[in-house]
């Protein structure tokens, strides 16, 4: 699969998963708040946050598992960071990208528009609340608690990874940095199509 | 004989079979006895002090305390269990005392093995060793290494965007839109320049013939030895040996979901 990837892809997308494997650290301790104030489903209000590199990686580089890979990555550094979920995170971090992943591989890696970003936001959630019901042992709870869990979490998965995810993605696009990805030369046409130059 | 000549792959996997098997027990004994081991290890032979050990692994206590606390004021009693205290609506019974402790305990043993393999283990040791013994393909290895670099620079470029952001007379943000849009003013910045310097980087790799090639050779290699097994064996037979002694006391249990 890496072979037909640039070397440059390859290091952006580290790049990414190491910055965001710190990000999703400190929201851990935001979480541990929300959870403190709202019990379980604290964490399923903030939960789409930690889907976010998926879309990010994806939507910039644009090739068949950058999602997958950046959330794996993440993942594994931040067990590297320390963490005491220990290995077993790299593992959610893979079925959280596998969400995402689906969609895209729906959309057939072509499509980028708003809502297929928001679905693979949505698609994570999905994933990740299946493996959360299993391994946090989820039946324990009432059915409409875990079902109102499982909405806002799929909002969050829409709102946080999804929408906030393409709005980080194109502000970093329009600084210029992403010229050479498929992202900076979709905004380049747009921008020659009303009539400016690049 | 010291935890850093462990090759760093067959550490980690010592590390996430210990976890796992540690996962498939409940009870308060295993995870203690497997805890202590552990910790005298990490002092021992991986020659880590005390205040460097319990610095990283204090948030850890109190973690675990907020999860004892939660098992034992939102556990379910079940009849016919061994009322030890109540007060009011709580109850505390000898079994949700036992459920708490092992919940707590057990985060504390994942947290002990973690730190053994974090304290003892350079990131860029464990990744030579991952694209050595594990196939991992350098493309990615190397683009890792990198990417660590990177969060020491991005510390001090923030810094930087700070400092210029207060010489320029930016107020301090109060609000939560405020915040927010502040929030935005460093991300992005931090964000792009992070790609900036990431393609830089590729591009001086592969002027210098960065290929990427499985069959590559490397300057620092690492190596696996018996010594190696031997230290994988010693740990599951310790993890083992715990449950048996957990056992031979009438504690064990197997964990089925409680959280």
């Amino acid at each position: 699969m890496l072979e037909k990837w640039k070397l440059r892809e390859v290091i952006v997308l580290s790049v990414l998963a190491v910055v965001f494997a710190v990000v999703y650290l400190v929201f851990l301790q935001f979480g541990n708040v929300l959870y403190g104030v709202f019990g379980l489903i604290g964490y399923d209000l903030i939960f789409g946050i930690w889907f976010i590199v998926s879309i990010i990686a994806a939507y910039i580089i644009r090739k068949p598992g950058a999602a997958l890979l950046s959330e794996t990555i993440a993942a594994a550094i931040e067990v590297m960071i320390g963490n005491a979920v220990g290995p077993r995170l790299i593992l959610s971090g893979m079925i959280q990208g596998i969400g995402a992943e689906a969609v895209f591989a729906a959309a057939r890696w072509n499509n980028y528009r708003t809502w297929v970003l928001i679905a693979a936001g949505m698609g994570s959630s999905v994933t990740s609340f299946i493996w959360g019901y299993f391994i946090s042992g989820y039946a324990a709870l009432s059915p409409s608690y875990v079902t109102a869990m499982f909405f806002v979490r799929l909002i969050s998965g829409a709102l946080l990874a999804g929408l906030l995810g393409k709005w980080l993605s194109e502000s970093l696009a329009k600084t210029g940095a992403l010229s050479s990805f498929p992202i900076g030369k979709e905004q380049r046409r747009r921008k020659s199509e009303n009539g400016f130059t690049a | 004989m010291l935890l850093h000549d462990i090759n760093p792959s067959i550490k980690a996997l010592t590390v996430i079979v210990c976890v796992l098997i540690l996962s498939v027990f409940f009870d308060p004994v295993t995870p203690m006895l497997t805890l202590a081991v552990t910790a005298a290890a990490t002092f021992i032979f991986g020659k880590v002090s005390f205040k460097r050990w319990i610095l990283l692994f204090s948030p850890f206590i109190f973690m675990a305390l907020i999860y004892i606390w939660s098992a034992l004021i939102f556990s379910r009693t079940h009849e016919g269990e061994t009322i030890l205290w109540s007060w009011g609506i709580l109850i505390l019974t000898e079994e949700s005392l036992q459920r708490a402790l092992s919940l707590g305990l057990r985060v504390l043993s994942f947290t002990s093995l973690s730190l053994l393999f974090i304290l003892t283990t350079k990131p860029s040791e464990f990744l030579l060793s991952l694209m050595q013994q594990c196939r991992l393909p350098p493309k990615l290895a190397y683009g890792i290494m990198a990417g660590y670099r990177f969060l020491p620079l991005m510390k001090e470029e923030f810094e930087i965007i700070r400092s210029a952001h207060r010489i320029r007379g930016v107020p301090k943000a109060r609000s939560l839109p405020e915040k927010i849009a502040e929030l935005k003013r460093y991300a992005v910045p931090l964000l792009a320049g992070a790609i900036r310097k990431a393609e830089r980087t590729a591009m001086a790799m592969e002027s210098k013939g960065f290929t990427g090639d499985k069959n590559r050779n490397y300057y620092h290699k690492i190596a696996v030895s018996p010594k190696d097994w031997l230290f994988f064996a010693f740990f599951i037979a310790m993890v083992l040996a715990s449950a048996y002694i957990s056992w031979f006391f009438g504690f064990l249990q197997l964990y089925n979901g409680e959280l």
